[in-house]
């Protein structure tokens, strides 16, 4: 069960203002959109998606220098959004722009 | 006689016999030290007796009998005793609590002389040659010019002028300029800046006037801004020429520097004593014995003060008298006002119950004649206007950190017009919850059923109940998200979103917070009234009884919490705040504006308070209290127990229940835990009792508590509220 792990690429679509947890951690959230080719079933087809993600301190941090349309390289894992609403997010531990 | 019976401070109910060869009636209310055990303490006579339940070789010796103050007089003793009679409590915690804390103490005072001393300009000093030329130093020129410009001047203010200034004004004395002039000799003048009393006033103060040496209870019912200050001022003038003293008493500390400095005003050479808890020791034995020798002439207070020995007691004031701070919530669970009232009654003086929504004990009092209404039912200044009110339904708008458009558009107006305006939240620090959106765990006090409040600048979570702090985590302690974040709004976060909206404003939170350091209050009260400040913020502290001039508009937010509570008089002291708030605005000739965001605009309190009719919710409120027989239908008395286990806490209050003997009339109910179950690490229960009848009450709680006393109480406190206001 301790699997939890994605690796996606994707352009930044939406970027909210950088904001700080009471003690100061920043956070930042942004949205990406992502399109590529994908096999499936041995048949190679169109994918598109929009993924919601979220990085804390550093990465939140180095999120603030870009800008949207930048294309990046995200690993980290999923979670609901909060308690109520159980729309994924991607929490990114890994972030290089490609 | 040589046997005396002493009230010591000891949670046994009865006296002590000691034995004082020689004692007579004389030294009935003498402080006297005593032995106690292992140590000395401090009581106070209370009896003679002839002989004692204790054989005589057993009974100890009187240590000490102080003459450092005057006895307790028997009006005082009469006091206390029905004060612990009434609220069940040992009359020994009763007569040693009035005490400021130095006489407690073993060592006797030694009382300072009287340290104010006045001077005055003599004939010579007026006709001397005091040009410039002549006088040589500052110092000098500014005492002369203090001493020409006022009829008297006290010592403090000579210190004020300089190192020096006193040895400068013995020289003027030797040569004759200057003479000291006894305190007696200062008598009560008047002051010119009398305002003309509009007619309402007038027939309220010829009213009470006419009776002004007897008993009666006035409520005097005025809206905000009516002018009830004026009233007092003029009754108590009509005292001070009578040599009486005024007892005043007031709900918060944080309103006595406006209303000492209103009454310093009129009265500049009465002697007016200040008595509340922000006192040092010595400052309050100094204000107590003044009171006790009937040279304070103006008593102003808080709660306890009711019991400071007034022997020239000719009037009682009771402001603000729905406060609930009147009543004491721990110990001796006594109301100030009920106390103030027995005491006017048994002294034969009148006093005066003022406030803009009396509570609805006293309210239904004076509609059933026990006590006599008085009213102003118009602001005491030209021109000034009761402010109108305007819900703000924010079920259908969206909100920005908590205000709405409305709100802000409104408070753009004022700053461009230079008027001031408050926005109200009874609620300090930053937010009331710290909450994990991920597994909804939110930050709670370990030792009271209570949330910690966020208090962001600090980085610290606080209980406002029993002021535990903690510093903010990292992290959720529970699931381990770092994203932990406040909800709901407190000053602190609303002061940050003004400074956000207005960068150029400026803003003064008001708060326990921002005025906990002594005697900043003053100043900032100060800058409020000289125009430094555009947008308050603030809790209940600013609510009550402040003359803003220059306000225009007042912005309410969160005001519904309250109408979610379980307290049968939650919706009393909403209404009763939210009244009190709104007055703060127009009170001079600026027309006042108070907007109320809320989610139940069509409540009939908040339409009650849009058409400023006091009296229509009360008819509703009362009509609710009949049908549910709650006060001040019924009369009711608490039996609170506390343990560290709440089961011992409710054993206690079942062995209790037992023992109590039916009484025809008196209904009791079965234990049940309190509202806030922990609170300071103990667990709390209560039961509650209740009759139509006072009188039945008494009865019943005198044969009670004396049963209850005989149970086993290991690991419990327990403690009789009569007339509780919280549960």
């Amino acid at each position: 069960m301790g699997c939890n792990q994605l690796e996606i690429c994707g352009k930044i679509i939406e970027m909210k203002k950088l904001r700080y947890t009471p003690i100061g951690i920043a956070i930042a959230e942004f949205k990406v959109s992502h399109i590529s080719q994908q096999l499936e079933a041995e048949v190679l087809r169109q994918v598109e998606c929009e993924i919601s993600a979220v990085a804390l301190a550093q990465i939140a941090k180095s999120m603030t220098d870009m800008k949207i349309g930048t294309v990046l390289k995200l690993i980290g894992f999923l979670a609901r959004r909060s308690r109520i609403n159980l729309q994924l997010v991607l929490h990114v531990n890994s972030m290089h722009p490609i | 006689m040589h046997i005396i019976r002493v009230a010591l401070d000891i949670p046994i109910d009865t006296l002590f016999d000691y034995l004082l060869p020689g004692a007579s009636t004389q030294i009935i209310g003498t402080r006297v030290q005593v032995p106690f055990g292992k140590k000395l303490v401090v009581g106070v006579v209370i009896e003679i007796a002839a002989n004692s339940s204790v054989p005589l070789s057993k009974l100890k010796a009187a240590t000490h009998v102080f003459s450092d103050i005057p006895p307790l007089s028997i009006a005082s003793l009469d006091l206390l005793r029905f004060c612990s009679n009434y609220y069940h409590r040992p009359l020994g915690e009763v007569v040693m609590s009035i005490f400021p804390s130095r006489l407690r103490n073993v060592k006797p005072f030694i009382q300072k002389p009287n340290t104010i001393s006045w001077f005055r300009l003599t004939n010579a000093g007026r006709i001397a040659n005091t040009s410039p030329a002549a006088i040589r130093g500052i110092i000098r020129c500014r005492l002369l010019t203090l001493l020409n410009k006022s009829d008297v001047i006290k010592d403090s203010e000579v210190k004020k002028l300089g190192l020096n200034a006193f040895k400068i004004l013995e020289e003027f004395i030797t040569l004759g300029w200057v003479e000291k002039i006894p305190n007696i000799l200062i008598s009560p003048v008047t002051i010119s800046l009398e305002p003309t009393l509009t007619l309402e006033q007038e027939l309220v103060f010829n009213t009470v006037s006419a009776e002004i040496n007897r008993f009666n209870t006035w409520l005097l019912h005025g809206i905000t801004g009516s002018g009830k200050t004026e009233i007092y001022l003029r009754l108590i003038s009509l005292q001070l020429l009578q040599g009486k003293q005024t007892l005043v008493l007031i709900p918060e500390i944080s309103l006595t520097p406006q209303l000492e400095g209103i009454f310093r005003k009129r009265f500049p050479t009465s002697i007016l004593i200040n008595l509340h808890s922000r006192l040092n020791a010595s400052e309050r034995t100094n204000g107590w014995l003044q009171a006790q020798e009937g040279k304070a002439e103006i008593i102003l207070g808080t709660r306890l003060a009711v019991f400071t020995p007034l022997p020239k007691l000719g009037l009682i004031i009771v402001d603000e008298e729905q406060d609930s701070s009147f009543k004491q919530q721990d110990g001796l669970c006594y109301s100030a006002r009920d106390m103030a009232i027995f005491r006017a009654k048994y002294t034969n003086v009148p006093i005066i119950l003022g406030s803009a929504t009396p509570s609805l004990e006293s309210y239904y009092n004076a509609i059933n004649g026990r006590y006599r209404m008085l009213r102003l039912s118009s602001r005491a200044v030209t021109n000034a206007a009761l402010p109108t009110v305007r819900c703000i339904d924010i079920r259908t708008i969206k909100v920005k950190e908590g205000l709405s458009e409305t709100l802000i558009t409104s408070l753009e107006k004022c700053l461009s017009l230079k008027q001031q305006s408050l926005v109200f939240i009874n609620r300090r620090g930053y937010a009331p919850v710290l909450m994990c959106k991920s597994c909804a765990w939110m930050a709670t006090c370990q030792r009271c059923t209570s949330r910690l409040v966020v208090h962001l600048r600090e980085k610290k979570l606080r209980c406002h109940y029993c002021g535990h702090e903690e510093l903010i985590g990292h992290a959720c302690p529970k699931c381990g998200d770092q994203d932990i974040a406040p909800f709901g709004y407190g000053t602190q976060r609303v002061e940050t979103a003004l400074t956000e909206f207005f960068p150029n404003a400026r803003i003064l939170r008001i708060d326990h917070d921002s005025t906990r350091k002594k005697n900043i209050w003053g100043g900032m009260l100060k800058d409020i009234q000289e125009q430094r400040v555009d947008i308050l913020v603030g809790t209940q502290i600013l609510a009550k009884g402040h003359d803003f001039p220059n306000l225009a508009l007042v912005g309410i937010l969160n005001s519904d919490a309250s109408l979610y509570s379980t307290s049968f008089r939650a919706a009393e002291h909403l209404f009763a705040q939210l009244i009190q708030v709104a007055g703060r605005a127009g009170r001079s000739d600026i027309a006042g504006e108070v907007l109320i965001q809320t989610r139940f605009p069509d409540h009939p309190l908040y339409c009650a308070l849009h058409q400023n009719n006091y009296d229509s919710l009360t008819k509703i409120l009362l009509s609710e209290r009949e049908m549910a027989c709650f006060p001040p239908f019924t009369y009711q008395a608490l039996l609170r127990a506390e343990a560290t286990q709440i089961s011992t806490a409710l054993d206690f209050l079942k062995n209790a229940a037992a023992t109590a003997i039916p009484f025809k009339y008196v209904e009791i109910f079965d234990p049940v835990p309190a509202q806030m179950t922990r609170f300071k690490g103990m667990e709390r229960a209560h039961l509650l009792t209740q009759s139509t009848s006072r009188k039945k009450l008494q009865e019943f709680l005198a044969l009670w508590y004396k049963k209850i006393q005989m149970l086993p109480a290991r690991n419990v406190r327990w403690l009789i509220d009569v007339d509780p206001l919280e549960f």
